[in-house]
């Protein structure tokens, strides 16, 4: 991103709906619920809305009509002059709302994911009718393979992964909203889960999840006019090293973070120094740690020490992953952490309210990762308060 | 009794690769201007971006990239292999292979461990590459 583009947009309105497991509703009434609570929040109306950016990708549960960009338009009452068909990959939607309000073809554009995953039936990413044969199924295998080279370059696994578990738990525990809000993880609990795919256990997983997560982006000018103090984008940047994981090389690292992290740090003129909190794309305790050690925060194999005691937990000297992340809080794609950070920094998050509640840092700065299929997108952006 | 697990489909890409499987030939594709040996086969070298081709015999020897071991079965056919090791095989000649490893117990499988193809026939249409620790 050119550093022209720095502090000029911010994230303004988050939306939220009921999450976790919520049966007896479709995709599409989350959707709508999360777009609407966002233009609420953010003090708007649908009159204002000019761009609706949508997640869309996994298959209709049975009985329901597929969660088109138009069917979501519809139902909100609005005709956007931008309503992207553009499909699957989360991380460029930040761009794609950055690009059209650049460009001046918006003034706010709102961001979505939602899905009846959990209830309405299993969130399954594509299969490859090559691996099927020889019994791959799915993302848990292929970032488990991932995890196993790591443990072959460098000092890592579940000693390192555990950490990571229970410290998301513990923020989890401070959120009303998580799935494991009121189950706590011992790192007992954490050796005594079943394996999902050796080397990674039930609490190595991120969750599957019911409801729906929406954002606002505008620019920072319109923001000042809104009822929340925004969140503004310093730096963003993507990384895109695409090889499937049968042919990837760096799935033990450098990851497309490292360049990505590289170019939102140049963007936004800081260095990690200047981070308060991290919200780290965690659809695997793994993908937090070589993500973090991409980003420069630890050399490969010091994340054993590193995550030691809960390091990146409430009070700890790195808060990653607030609201207990996709792993105990809920699965919105990257809007889990977007929306997390842009929470933490418009100070609205209670319980888990980084500051004396917490005993960390009050944030000014903080850095949103987000990586896609098997570590071969990334996207990292850095919010600051305005 | 009758094999209930899923089938390769050879698409008009892939499919030398699954007729050189039914002759247990481990075939894959190489640059004839770069020499780069590649998978999943491709109308043109992604490296220099010839499209001038030839189908190689590969040796069939290589090493464990990396593995996953499933104790759990994400497809009922598989139920009774429980627990068994998907893994990446770099061939000698270059190209990542997703495969299984057999012809050991599980937790003997290690990143960087030599193993040799061993051929799984299926049915009459296809024969499936596996490895197996290389015998010395």
């Amino acid at each position: 991103m050119p550093t022209s583009l720095k502090d000029k947009y911010a994230i303004v309105g988050v939306g939220y709906t009921d999450q976790g497991r919520v049966s007896g509703r479709t995709a599409l009434s989350f959707y709508v619920e999360a777009c609407a609570n966002a233009i609420k929040d953010a003090g708007l109306t649908r009159k204002d809305i000019d761009g609706l950016i949508c997640y869309r990708y996994f298959q209709p549960a049975m009985g329901e009509r597929e969660v088109t960009p138009y069917l979501v338009a519809q139902h909100l009452g609005l005709s956007p002059n931008y309503l992207s068909q553009e499909a699957n990959c989360a991380r460029t939607h930040l761009y794609h709302a950055i690009g059209v309000l650049e460009a001046g073809l918006c003034n706010y554009v709102v961001v979505t994911y939602a899905d009846n995953a959990l209830s309405g039936r299993r969130m399954i990413g594509e299969i490859n009718p090559d691996d099927a044969v020889f019994g791959q199924f799915g993302y848990p295998a292929e970032y488990a393979m991932a995890a196993r080279r790591a443990m072959h370059i460098f000092a890592t696994g579940p000693e390192t992964w555990k950490e990571i578990a229970v410290a998301q738990r513990r923020w989890a525990n401070l959120n009303p909203r998580a799935y494991y809000f009121d189950r706590p993880l011992t790192y007992d609990d954490y050796y005594n889960s079943k394996w999902v795919v050796e080397p990674f256990r039930t609490p190595d997983v991120c969750l599957i999840s019911d409801g729906g997560r929406a954002y606002i982006v505008t620019s920072v000018e319109r923001a000042r006019d809104l009822r929340h103090s925004p969140a503004v984008i310093m730096g963003i940047g993507q990384h895109n090293t695409s090889s499937y994981i049968d042919q990837s090389t760096y799935m033990a690292g450098p990851t497309g973070a490292k360049t990505a992290g590289q170019m939102a740090f140049n963007t936004a003129g800081i260095t990690i120094n200047d981070i308060d909190a991290c919200e780290i794309y965690d659809c695997f305790t793994y993908t937090v740690e070589v993500t973090l050690q991409d980003y420069g925060f630890f050399e490969p194999g010091e994340g054993k020490e590193w995550f030691k005691d809960c390091s990146i937990g409430p009070g700890g000297r790195l808060p990653v992953n607030t609201s207990g992340g996709q792993l105990s809080e809920a699965y919105f794609m990257g809007l889990t952490q977007l929306t997390e950070a842009t929470m933490q920094l418009m100070r609205r998050c209670e319980e888990r309210q980084l500051g004396p509640k917490t005993n960390n840092k009050e944030p000014k700065i903080i850095l949103c990762s987000d990586n896609g299929a098997t570590l071969q997108t990334h996207c990292c952006t850095i919010l600051r308060r305005l | 009794m009758t094999y209930n697990k899923p089938l390769p489909q050879p698409n008009a890409d892939t499919k030398p690769f699954w007729n050189g499987c039914k002759k247990h030939q481990l075939r894959f594709q190489e640059c004839r201007d770069c020499h780069h040996v590649r998978w999943p086969p491709s109308i043109i070298c992604p490296k220099c971006y010839s499209n001038d081709t030839e189908w190689i015999l590969a040796c069939g020897k290589g090493w464990i990239y990396t593995y996953a071991v499933y104790h759990q079965a994400f497809h009922d056919s598989f139920r009774d292999d429980l627990p068994y090791v998907t893994a990446i095989v770099e061939l000698n000649e270059g190209p990542h292979l997703l495969t299984n490893i057999v012809g050991c117990n599980h937790d003997e499988v290690k990143c960087d461990m030599p193993v040799e193809v061993v051929w799984e026939d299926v049915n009459e249409e296809f024969a499936l590459p596996k490895f197996r620790p290389a015998q010395r």
